[in-house]
């Protein structure tokens, strides 16, 4: 009953139409920071997940530069790959095993062709390949190999068109067995191949390290030559620390690679200035909102102190005010938070088709924001109507 | 409750009441609990603003006041409000009420303010004792002058006090309907055992009175 006739005597007189503004200022507000702080959760989870289809995480090979005082000598030692793990901005290290055996592939009679090639190999989770296509052991019918895109663009658009033979598919590739002779000591040994996968990562062709270990061991007709390429892992292959580091180890990497970065932190900028955005205009919608309330204490200072001489307690007006006043709040709050889900829920299905793996829920930091912001509110609601109902 | 001041005196009318006797004004009062105290003031006496110090409305003044030993002063604002629900309840000569809340709302407030003395249906029963049970319903605003004062009488019943203060609630009322709000106040402060002051131009006997001052 009480709130009802203190709801009579003090009416929004600030009016409808400002209040309303203000609400949608802070809807505004609160959605642009909280997709912000969703932005920046999705794309940590996309740098910094260990996933399969991962397909942003940065992969390069780098090898040392090769000059002509260091030519014929161009491997990384073990020291050089002990000071690589040690970086705070690589990750993961991986050793690329070259074969110590030659070998030469033919296409037998579907695909009439003889080159001599090497093998390399490197650890599988550097590679995303599924399981069930790479793996190796002594009964598998088929070596997987996996060779470059590049090949292939080669062979498709200069080769084929020039020697006027039939363009290869992806699928074709993979359908054709190879035939792959090994030099041993005790003579040719001959497997069958099959193309498993294309890599834009590693200009090479390999094959699991299971394989490589394997044929190393039975059929080297060299001694172990050290690494003389590593794959590592990075969260981001533009760090200035890492060129830095690799310039003045006098290592060389794909400058392509770190180009596509500067691209990564465009979006990382742009997610910055939308967070930005929002936190400045959360500081206007709180401005408006404190204004608002003031307006309206003030358009009915003289209830208020009628209402305080007949022994209203500033407490109790205080209670009423912020039952007026807050749970406005708190329902735009949901609401971003529902907007903001759904949203989500369909970039995760978009992303999904391009392999690109995000949790299909807001995140936990995005839901902490929300609440530090209705925090935020409630003590700016707290203080200003303490302020004007002590100023009546 | 009890109020004592303390060689009170207005600040603003310092000079004015310095000059001339005062029984109130410059002394030592003690307003105790069930106390029925008239103080007769000619107009310019400073009336009402002794009405707003006792009340704690203002405290532009040198001496000390009291509430139940404690300087009205330095009581926060929700003790005050403490109590304004409790203890102490006014009728004021601009009667002060909401124009734009009807009659009964305006009663109603001071009855849900704290924790209800009375059930709503008192305000009928007093309201029909002083004659105002039809504008019940009216905007307060719309109400004559005289409507208006017993409606403030009756906001000022409605609530739980040891204390009433009134300053000239009669003014707009005629002599017969003076009586019956005069036994309406009377009969509602024996029940509580609450005392009350009560400020006017003239003297009168309405109540049985244990003090007479004039101001």
């Amino acid at each position: 009953m009480l709130n009802i006739l203190l709801k009579k005597i003090i009416k929004k007189g600030a009016g409808r139409v400002r209040y309303v503004l203000a609400m949608v200022g802070l809807t505004v507000a609160l959605l642009l920071i909280l997709a912000a702080i969703q932005l920046q959760a999705n794309y940590q989870q996309l740098l910094h997940g260990n996933n399969a289809q991962d397909s942003i995480a940065n992969f390069l090979v780098i090898n040392k530069e090769v000059t002509a005082q260091n030519a014929g000598n161009t491997n990384l030692t073990d020291e050089d790959i002990a000071d690589l793990k040690k970086q705070p901005f690589i990750q993961g290290v991986g050793v690329v095993t070259p074969s110590r055996f030659k070998v030469a592939a033919s296409g037998g009679s579907a695909l009439p062709f003889y080159t001599d090639m090497f093998f390399e190999s490197v650890p599988d989770q550097f590679l995303d390949i599924s399981d069930k296509d790479w793996k190796w052991d002594d009964n598998s019918q088929y070596i997987p190999i996996v060779i470059p895109n590049q090949f292939l663009d080669m062979y498709n658009f200069g080769f084929a068109k020039s020697q006027n033979l039939p363009q290869l598919s992806h699928d074709l590739v993979k359908s054709i067995p190879i035939q792959i002779d090994i030099q041993t000591p005790q003579g040719q040994k001959s497997f069958l191949a099959k193309v498993a996968g294309f890599s834009d990562r590693i200009s090479s062709i390999l094959v699991p390290q299971a394989f490589m270990e394997w044929a190393n061991q039975n059929f080297a007709t060299q001694p172990p030559k050290g690494a003389s390429r590593v794959i590592i892992r990075t969260d981001d292959p533009s760090n200035p620390a890492l060129i830095a580091y690799l310039d003045s180890h006098h290592l060389s990497t794909d400058m392509e690679k770190t180009r596509f970065s500067k691209y990564r932190q465009i979006v990382g900028f742009v997610v910055q200035v939308s967070g930005f955005t929002g936190l400045a205009m959360f500081l206007f919608a709180l401005l408006i909102f404190s204004l608002f309330i003031e307006l309206t204490i003030a358009s009915c200072r003289e209830e208020i102190r009628l209402l305080v001489t007949l022994g209203a307690a500033p407490g109790q007006l205080s209670r009423f005010l912020m039952k007026t006043f807050y749970p406005s709040n708190i329902i735009i709050a949901a609401v971003v938070l529902i907007v903001l889900s759904v949203l989500q829920w369909l970039l995760s299905g978009v992303l999904a088709h391009e392999s690109m793996v995000i949790s299909p829920f807001i995140s936990i930091y995005t839901i902490s924001g929300a609440v530090i912001v209705l925090l935020i509110l409630w003590w700016v609601h707290i203080r200003t109507i303490k302020r004007q109902i002590a100023g009546t | 409750m009890e109020i004592t001041l303390d060689k009170i005196i207005p600040i603003p009318l310092k000079e004015n009441l310095e000059k001339r006797p005062s029984e109130v004004w410059h002394s030592n009062i003690r307003f105790k609990t069930g106390e029925k105290v008239k103080i007769k003031a000619p107009s310019g006496t400073g009336k009402t603003t002794l009405v707003h110090f006792l009340y704690g409305l203002r405290s532009d003044y040198t001496g000390t006041l009291n509430w139940d030993g404690k300087a009205l002063n330095h009581l926060k604002p929700d003790q005050k409000a403490g109590y304004r629900q409790k203890e102490i309840s006014v009728v004021f000569q601009d009667l002060r009420l909401f124009s734009q809340l009807t009659a009964r709302e305006n009663i109603e407030l001071n009855r849900v303010l704290q924790e209800p003395y009375y059930p709503a249906t008192v305000i009928d029963e007093m309201a029909a004792a002083l004659q105002v049970d039809h504008i019940l319903d009216q905007a307060a605003g719309i109400c004559s002058y005289g409507e208006q004062q017993r409606i403030a009488i009756i906001r000022a019943l409605v609530q739980p006090f040891s204390l009433l203060i009134m300053d000239e609630p009669f003014s707009h009322l005629d002599l017969n309907n003076t009586k019956k709000a005069a036994a309406l106040i009377d009969r509602e402060c024996d029940k509580r055992g609450a005392g009350f002051v009560l400020t006017d131009l003239d003297e009168d006997q309405f109540f049985n009175y244990t003090t007479y001052l004039t101001l």
